[in-house]
């Protein structure tokens, strides 16, 4: 019987980070899935858990762990089985590097043109009262900023083009990263990948004309390869959402 | 093994980085270089990704074997793992999940707001030829926004401030907080009190209300700045006050 409860909602960007970290370790665990367009992670049930009402979140016996890219990094240590992070400390500045990249520079810029063309359309259709009694239910002033911009639609042009460039220099950075090694932060498998996966998946897709076989053979050959790996494929067999079936682009050869 | 750091004054991310180095012991060749003039940028490995890219924005570099290492937090890792003395991490694997995380939200919420503070009281300046040179757009972009706010360009420079000023004392009250039943913040010392305090060291004079009736924040900045690795880190300013010395850091949430 597992101790490990993970709650997450779809293989996508941060719960898909200790989803995918646990299947690759073969660690047993407990899904709670929280559907994000259903505000399931404000309610008062998640937020006993998570105050903070981010999700993922995950209980290890009675230990409550949060941010996703910190709880890959408990994931690794905790539990036995195959070892995600490389065991050179050079290496592995490199993977944390490359991680806080994507968390904190690149992510936040997929994330808003994903949440301009995909939540807020999906929730927008809902009764106005009860999504700003949504909004007003959420902790962090910033999340509350994020979900009203993408409710009612008011990501500005501005932040729109910014976001759009740094996904078109972020995909010319990791395509030359990604032609220096095998994986992103070594030579070896680890949570750079994992993380570099959740947030490009679906790239051949969703950014065609910027990646693409031609333009970027190194990150077509990186995504497959994860995707390649049973771990992956199990994790996003988990997805019940259209944008997540999206993976399926890297079934082709 | 050689390893050169290319440090600023001893604040924020460069006191964090030499005060780990001489915590862990460690042999490194240490140069000194004017972060607040962009003087990272004029350096010959300037444009490599993790140093042109770094999301900490300006801060010490670290060159190991010829690659050139950025982001204080990850290099104070780095210097962890090099040697088993003097841990600078917890040993537990969820004590290690939770420095690492109250690290992050750090790096996050804090320390962009002590650098928007403290550049707007120190202002750092860059000549023209040196902001052409940076590499990252956006870091180009906050030392062009710092360079207008103390030209007094701009309106949202108030608002901005406040906001940065309310996450200063948010930060301050969650170490308040953290110290009721610990001298350290992850119970042993760690890169926790390192980077929490480097980047908050300047803010006692520049957001004072935030460290008002917090006795055991101010004992506990007491104890860091007692600890000889951080004194001999701070004896290597240049300036005559460290806590003066800022430059653009990470940006600012771009959510909201």
């Amino acid at each position: 019987m597992s101790d490990v409860t993970l709650f997450h909602w779809e293989p996508n960007a941060n719960s898909g980070k200790p989803m995918l970290a646990l299947m690759e370790k073969g660690v047993a665990f407990h899904s709670h899935y929280l559907d994000l367009l259903n505000f399931d992670q404000h309610r008062p049930d998640y937020l006993a858990i998570n105050p903070q009402g981010t999700i993922p979140a995950m209980t290890h016996g009675n230990r409550v762990l949060t941010e996703s890219t910190a709880i890959m990094e408990y994931v690794d240590e905790a539990f036995s089985g195959p070892t995600l992070v490389p065991k050179h400390p050079q290496d592995r500045w490199r993977m944390r590097w490359w991680m806080k990249w994507l968390d904190q520079w690149l992510g936040p810029s997929f994330s808003m043109i994903g949440w301009n063309v995909f939540v807020g359309p999906a929730v927008r259709s809902k009764d106005p009262g009860e999504l700003r009694a949504v909004i007003d239910r959420i902790p962090l002033p910033e999340r509350r900023v994020a979900w009203r911009k993408a409710i009612y639609g008011q990501f500005s042009d501005a932040e729109m083009r910014e976001s759009q460039r740094r996904v078109a220099l972020g995909i010319r950075v990791l395509e030359t990263e990604l032609g220096k090694r095998e994986w992103l932060a070594s030579d070896q498998y680890s949570l750079a990948d994992i993380n570099g996966f959740n947030l490009a998946y679906a790239l051949p897709l969703s950014q065609p004309t910027l990646s693409n076989d031609q333009l970027t053979p190194n990150i077509l050959r990186w995504l497959r390869a994860i995707y390649a790996r049973p771990a992956a494929k199990a994790c996003w067999a988990m997805g019940r959402t259209a944008m997540v079936k999206r993976v399926a682009i890297l079934e082709q050869p | 093994m050689k390893m050169t750091v290319y440090h600023g004054e001893p604040n924020g991310p460069s006191l964090t980085v030499l005060a780990a180095l001489f915590e862990k012991g460690l042999d490194a060749e240490l140069i000194h270089i004017d972060l607040a003039r962009g003087e990272r940028h004029n350096l010959p490995f300037a444009q490599q990704p993790e140093v042109a890219l770094s999301v900490e924005g300006e801060g010490p570099v670290v060159v190991v074997d010829g690659e050139a290492m950025t982001d204080s937090v990850f290099i104070a890792c780095y210097f962890d793992e090099l040697s088993q003395d003097n841990p600078l991490r917890p040993s537990d694997s969820y004590a290690r999940w939770e420095m690492m995380s109250w690290c992050r939200q750090l790096i996050e919420r804090t320390a962009p707001a002590a650098a928007h503070v403290g550049c707007s009281a120190y202002p750092p300046s860059c000549d023209p030829t040196t902001v052409a040179r940076i590499g990252s757009v956006d870091l180009r972009e906050r030392w062009q926004g710092t360079a207008a706010r103390f030209a007094g360009e701009g309106s949202a420079a108030d608002e901005q401030l406040a906001d940065c000023q309310a996450k200063i004392a948010q930060a301050v009250a969650k170490i308040e907080a953290r110290l009721a039943s610990s001298e350290w913040l992850m119970g042993g010392f760690s890169i926790a009190d390192l980077e929490s305090y480097a980047w908050l060291a300047g803010m006692v004079e520049l957001v004072p209300s935030a460290f008002l009736d917090r006795p055991l924040t101010a004992d506990w900045m007491k104890r860091v700045r007692a600890r000889p690795a951080v004194a001999r880190a701070m004896s290597l300013a240049r300036g005559p006050d460290p806590a003066h010395a800022w430059a653009p850091g990470p940006e600012i949430n771009r959510w909201g």
